[in-house]
């Protein structure tokens, strides 16, 4: 793993010439009196590839949700593009995508219907062809009059999947996109990090398999008990966990 | 008038996906319906033989049978978007909220139809009715109830999906909400089977058609927020 190099913290990070695809500062999300996050100050530079890593609880989950627009930062803030994503996350969503652990599909639709039903959300005028191509990148063409009920959790996950190349998003947030998978679907992640960096979008990908991940990655974040500890690597950079610094009020309000 | 066209197609797309889960799961809407369909005979067992007491009683024990098989349909429509994590993923589209909240109304509006009318010669077969010539008023009636039961019923299916005794809470939130439409819609019945003597039909159609406007304009302003985890 390379070593960490650089720790700056967004507030004062220069002028810039464009806003970092991902700038949080201070970022804190409790559930009841849970700190899932509890002050992460991270900034990711447009079109880099950064591996999330870390235990099972370290916060990695409720960062991307955030970033998604799925769930609201308790304290600090979030933004994608310069764009603030609890005051504005309308101009957020089309400009993420986001794979979570479920996969958000319908059962009793076939795979095309799903997919026809999310490219009509995207506002794809073509959802057809558009839901025919995704299924063919992700290998399910054979079963797309198929229903999903069907499906296994591999199968779903490639259809998750298949839903993500209908989003035409600068930011793409993978959470554990390689779970489920057997090996030829997790060459199927592997190529879509691929052509997603060849493309100059961002990707923040949280997985436990730290080593295939890191491969593909242009830098990486490790995260722990809802702090950020580190980050190394190109197009990443954080600043020591903000219980470390006062006055940290994330870290405040999370004590109390 | 492009976000009125994007409004009405995302709505369109949400209403056609839920009425096509809908009527894959055959099993949900056959049970609806037969449930809907028990409680106007259980209702008729309760009342007695006497012949008019059941057709006097007939325009309450039909709303109360579409409303009861209309909380099943409501919430099971939201109930597909519960699993799976769906309704985060719906959130998560880059579509206006007042859309996602009338496509689901949209679907809504639809089984209540589908509902009310198939219960409706149920009614008049259990408790001898005669439909005939009051088909134009008892259709106007069924439609704006429906509208108003569906505008109201997805608003609160989105406040309860979420919640582990939603079963409980879906009815203890919505029915005191709906009492209003419950009974304008069983005084138009009532005035559409009778003739209307009183020219009270059009009140009542009236105050079922401002319920209605009421609801939906507050449910497609708020549903939003409900979509916030």
């Amino acid at each position: 793993m390379p070593q960490t190099t650089i720790y700056a913290a967004p507030r004062s990070a220069g002028p810039q010439t464009t806003p970092p695809a991902v700038a949080t500062v201070e970022l804190a999300r409790l559930f009841g009196r849970n700190a899932a996050l509890a002050g992460v100050s991270l900034r990711v530079e447009t079109g880099r590839t950064v591996a999330l890593l870390g235990p099972n609880g370290a916060g990695k989950t409720t960062l991307l949700r955030i970033l998604a627009t799925a769930i609201r930062p308790s304290f600090g803030s979030a933004a994608v593009d310069g764009i603030d994503v609890a005051a504005a996350p309308e101009l957020i969503r089309p400009r993420v995508a986001y794979l979570s652990h479920a996969t958000g599909l319908y059962d009793d639709l076939t795979a095309d219907e799903n997919l026809r039903f999310a490219a009509t959300m995207l506002g794809r005028p073509d959802a057809i062809d558009a839901a025919r191509h995704a299924l063919h990148e992700v290998g399910l063409a054979p079963v797309a009059r198929d229903r999903v009920r069907g499906f296994s959790a591999g199968m779903r996950r490639r259809l998750a999947l298949g839903r993500l190349l209908l989003s035409s998003a600068r930011l793409v947030l993978l959470d554990e996109p390689h779970a489920a998978l057997d090996a030829e679907g997790m060459a199927l992640v592997d190529r879509l990090l691929g052509r997603w960096r060849e493309a100059a979008t961002t990707v923040l990908v949280a997985s436990h398999q730290a080593e295939r991940v890191m491969k593909l990655a242009d830098g990486w974040a490790r995260m722990d008990g809802g702090l950020l500890v580190e980050a190394g690597g190109q197009g990443v950079s954080a600043i020591p966990p903000a219980a470390l610094q006062a006055p940290a009020t994330a870290a405040a309000a999370v004590e109390r | 008038m492009t976000a009125l066209r994007a409004d009405a197609a995302v709505a369109w797309a949400i209403a056609r996906k839920d009425a096509l889960a809908e009527l894959r799961g055959r099993q949900a809407v056959g049970s609806t319906l037969f449930f809907a369909g028990l409680v106007l005979l259980l209702f008729g067992f309760a009342l007695g033989p006497d012949s008019r007491r059941l057709t006097e009683a007939a325009p309450g024990l039909l709303w109360l049978a579409i409303v009861f098989g209309g909380l099943l349909t409501v919430a099971r429509l939201h109930q597909l978007e519960a699993d799976d994590g769906a309704l985060e993923e719906l959130a998560r589209y880059p579509v206006a909220r007042r859309a996602i909240y009338l496509g689901k109304a949209l679907a809504g509006l639809g089984a209540m139809l589908v509902l009310g009318g198939l219960l409706l010669p149920v009614v008049a077969i259990l408790y001898g009715i005669d439909l005939a010539g009051a088909w134009l008023p008892l259709i106007a009636t069924l439609v704006l109830g429906a509208i108003g039961f569906a505008a109201v019923g997805t608003f609160y299916a989105g406040v309860t999906v979420r919640m582990r005794a939603r079963e409980v809470m879906l009815p203890l939130l919505m029915l005191p909400v709906i009492a209003p439409l419950l009974l304008a819609a069983v005084k138009a019945t009532t005035a559409a089977l009778g003739g209307d003597p009183f020219g009270e039909l059009g009140s009542w159609l009236q105050l079922l058609a401002g319920f209605d406007v009421v609801m939906l304009v507050a449910g497609a302003a708020t549903y939003g927020y409900l979509l916030e985890e």
